[in-house]
């Protein structure tokens, strides 16, 4: 009930926004430009389910765009290095977990430095992003790698369609989102996210164990910006060092408008799903309407600031 | 403006100030004269308003009602840029330099001299200098010295000097000697004496005794936000003025709980923390041992360690007579031992999630297994604890922030009820929150107390420690000085212990 009456106005948000489109671009509401629609925001979603985590407890995520690339360069090199040019299933989950592993060992360092030292995540993160940026570039020279024709079901990820319809992207997405919702709503992992967020202290004056549980939330992040990035290396058909740059940025957004709250403490997944969906519409519908990319920043950046502003006057409305 | 209360004579009057703070009344209706040249001491227990008198003479605080006149003239004290305007400078016990400044910059810190041309450091360095020859501080070789390398001593002396710079007419000292050595003391007093020879009226605070007596022309008292009244320090000797200050009429609403006084809950030999030295103890089924001390004398560091939030440097902890090893407030929870933390808000709540979130925080296990929440089960918690210590809600998912001091307090102590603790340890459980709330946690203390639970009370209210606890410990300096059982000590012996009175005063 609680978090139908705080993702209420977003709903209404994202209308309003759908409706403004349905006039001012052509066809915007058609069913399969809305397919395109959610396909294109689930890297993004999927990026902002683990943002909204770290900022929950107070902290901040700004190496996932540049480890969705290592993750995604990480995969394709070990998949062009099979033992043929065929597709082995046994081999590509040998490449899979290799993405995955190299995700998860920069969360878990996220989290020990976050846990374990007195430096800020801001810098901490900021300091990985730039390692494995430098990480991802050391592949093929930087250039991009491509994915063979071969490897169906790697492509699969990115371009399939469930039923012919449904993007697989989407899918995942979707199931992430499940099991993060659930993590975050319905365990006690994710109570008590709420109250390290909420103070600190407090938690660990009711024998909450922090440093366990802030090294998960960055594990989590990490591993979640991996399978985002192999996710977005299926949909370039190859695999791109360069790629990801921003991507921390827009899912901080997706959360932030989600009514994330960036002082720790609050937070709810239905939120930033919905913060991405919004993110993701004004992205594809001021496209549509012929608006210049460069309007389109200054849009998004207005949108952004004005949603936040609301929450935070709402908030302070209620909690008097 | 020449109204006739305007004594020319008087600095600083206050009449009838009266503050509260939602029910509690922190000052009521004080009456406080300040003079020309006077050193003037401002004692009292912990909480009995002089911090408050304090604030509101610096702006932080607006009173309800009463009136302030600074030299004959009405003044109406709005905010700090006010109180400042008046003259009047407060050096707080917690120093507030900035530990990356030289001398000089945090002397003229928000009103540095600067032309069209950036900043005059040159006027800065040689009017910082003037002030700090001044006031004696001559080991000091220049003014460009960062904060940082200097001693507390030395810090205190910087704040003196900035304070002095805009011409203070009315300086007040918050417990200054609380981190001197005893010549440091010596020198601040002299320059204080200076500072008087040449009118300049002077609030000082401090638990040390002693030393008000041989500095202060006159002392005021303050109890429970009221005026004692005002008297001549020589008039006085030190016992005197101990029964003045702790001297109130006993209430008798405060009850020792009677219980069967079993066995030993905890024992706690030679306990060590990076700010507890070697402290031992036995605390009993039953019991309430109080632990009296000065505010900073280490009773939190010590209930710290207890709850192994502070690492344990040396000895052991006994619960029922096992040793156990306490290395976080996990290991403390599952032996039975829980720790109601001094600061509700930054320790003990969080605020903006609502009162049930609060109540079932150490027990998410208990009703999400997985991830299947049992609600009905979160509901039984909750109401059970709403119950039992009468938490007066509405809603119990309303938000904290909306319950008053007391009941927020309930929520500390019935939270940990769900399984039963050995030892409830009570961090200044009474703290800001009113007489009727008071009372009942009282009753609360004194049930859980009789059916058998063991409580260690930390309190800085010495009246409240002598009427509630069987026995007390004195606390001084991160050690347990001497311990009584609380019907053979007075609040006034206990005074004299704790601010190192001469025992040979004929008590």
């Amino acid at each position: 009930m609680r978090t139908f009456r705080q993702v209420l106005p977003l709903g209404l948000a994202m209308a309003a926004l759908l409706l403004i489109f349905s006039f001012w671009a052509p066809n915007f509401l058609n069913p399969q430009n809305m397919l395109d629609l959610v396909q294109q925001i689930s890297v993004n979603a999927i990026l902002a389910f683990g943002m909204t985590l770290v900022i929950l407890i107070g902290g901040i995520d700004l190496s996932v765009g540049a480890l969705l690339a290592l993750v995604g360069t990480t995969t394709v090199y070990v998949l062009r290095r099979g033992p043929s040019e065929q597709q082995n299933l046994l081999w590509l989950a040998v490449a899979l977990l290799a993405g995955l592993g190299v995700a998860a060992a920069f969360g878990v360092f996220n989290g020990l430095c976050a846990a374990k030292t007195k430096m800020p995540p801001f810098i901490i993160t900021l300091a990985m992003m730039l390692v494995a940026r430098g990480a991802a570039l050391r592949f093929n020279e930087g250039r991009p790698m491509h994915i063979p024709d071969q490897q169906t079901v790697f492509l699969a990820l990115g371009n399939g369609r469930l039923f012919g319809a449904v993007p697989i992207p989407v899918i995942v997405m979707l199931t992430l989102f499940a099991v993060v919702a659930v993590l975050l709503h319905r365990t006690r992992f994710g109570q008590h996210l709420y109250a390290i967020g909420g103070n600190r202290e407090a938690a660990r004056f009711t024998g909450i164990p922090i440093v366990r549980n802030e090294i998960i939330v960055y594990l989590i992040c990490s591993v979640l910006a991996g399978l985002a990035g192999m996710i977005h290396t299926s949909q370039l058909y190859s695999a791109e060092p360069a790629s990801g740059v921003m991507f921390e940025l827009n899912a901080i957004a997706a959360a932030v408008v989600g009514g994330t709250s960036f002082t720790g403490g609050r937070a709810n997944m239905a939120g930033t799903l919905i913060g991405a969906v919004i993110i993701g519409i004004l992205d594809k519908g001021l496209n549509q309407a012929g608006v210049h990319f460069s309007l389109q920043y200054i849009v998004k950046g207005m949108v952004i600031l004005t949603a936040v502003y609301i929450d935070v006057r709402r908030r302070s409305a209620t909690s008097g | 403006m020449a109204s006739p209360a305007g004594d020319k004579t008087q600095l600083l009057t206050f009449r009838g100030v009266t503050k509260r703070f939602g029910g509690v009344t922190a000052l009521d209706n004080v009456d406080f004269d300040l003079r020309y040249g006077e050193i003037h001491a401002l004692l009292g227990e912990n909480g009995a308003g002089k911090s408050t008198l304090i604030k509101v003479l610096g702006g932080i605080h607006i009173p309800d009602s009463g009136t302030i006149r600074i030299a004959g003239e009405p003044a109406d004290i709005r905010g700090v840029a006010d109180a400042n305007n008046y003259g009047i400078r407060i050096i707080h016990q917690e120093l507030c330099l900035v530990p990356n400044l030289s001398i000089a910059e945090n002397i003229y810190l928000g009103k540095e001299p600067a032309g069209p041309a950036g900043l005059h450091r040159r006027k800065m360095a040689a009017d910082a200098q003037a002030l700090i020859t001044d006031l004696g501080l001559y080991e000091i070789s220049s003014v460009g010295t960062l904060i940082s390398q200097l001693s507390v001593a030395h810090q205190q002396l910087v704040e003196i000097a900035r304070a002095l710079s805009c011409q203070a007419r009315i300086l007040v000292l918050d417990e200054p000697t609380s981190s001197l050595s005893e010549a440091e003391t010596e020198a601040l007093f002299v320059t204080l004496r200076r500072l008087r020879s040449q009118g300049v009226g002077i609030i000082y605070i401090s638990h040390r005794l002693e030393e008000v007596m041989r500095l202060a022309d006159r002392i005021t008292v303050l109890r429970d936000g009221r005026s004692m009244g005002t008297q001549y320090t020589h008039q006085l000797n030190q016992r005197e003025l101990i029964r003045w200050m702790v001297g109130r009429d006993i209430k008798e609403h405060f009850h020792r709980p009677v219980s069967r006084i079993g066995q030993a809950a905890l024992k706690v030999h030679n306990l060590s923390s990076p700010t507890v030295r070697g402290v031992s103890f036995e605390l009993h089924y039953g019991e309430i041992l109080g632990l009296a001390g000065l505010i900073g004398s280490g009773r939190t560091e010590l209930a710290r360690a207890l709850f192994g939030i502070d690492p344990v440097r040396q000895g052991q902890i006994y619960v029922d007579g096992q040793i156990v090893s306490i290395d976080c407030p996990n290991e403390a929870l599952n032996n039975g031992i829980v720790l109601v933390p001094e600061d509700r808000k930054q320790q003990g709540l969080v605020m903006f999630q609502s009162v049930g979130f609060n109540l079932v925080l150490p027990w998410v296990r208990y009703w999400i297994s997985a991830c299947l929440p049992n609600h009905r089960k979160r509901s039984q918690i909750i109401d059970r604890a709403i119950k039992d210590f009468s938490i007066r809600v509405a809603d119990p998912e309303q938000s904290i922030d909306s319950l008053s001091g007391g009941n927020q307090q309930k929520v500390l102590v019935g939270r940990w009820m769900e399984r039963r603790p050995k030892v409830l340890i009570l961090d200044e459980p009474t703290r800001g929150v009113d007489v009727g709330a008071r009372e009942e946690m009282f009753a609360i203390i004194g049930s859980l107390v009789e059916s058998d639970m063991a409580v260690l009370f930390i309190s800085s209210d010495l009246s409240e420690v002598l009427h509630t606890c069987h026995r007390v410990a004195l606390y001084h300096e991160g050690r347990i000085v001497s311990t009584f059982r609380a019907e053979d000590i007075t609040e006034e012996q206990i005074m004299e212990q704790l601010t190192g009175a001469k025992a040979g005063e004929n008590l």
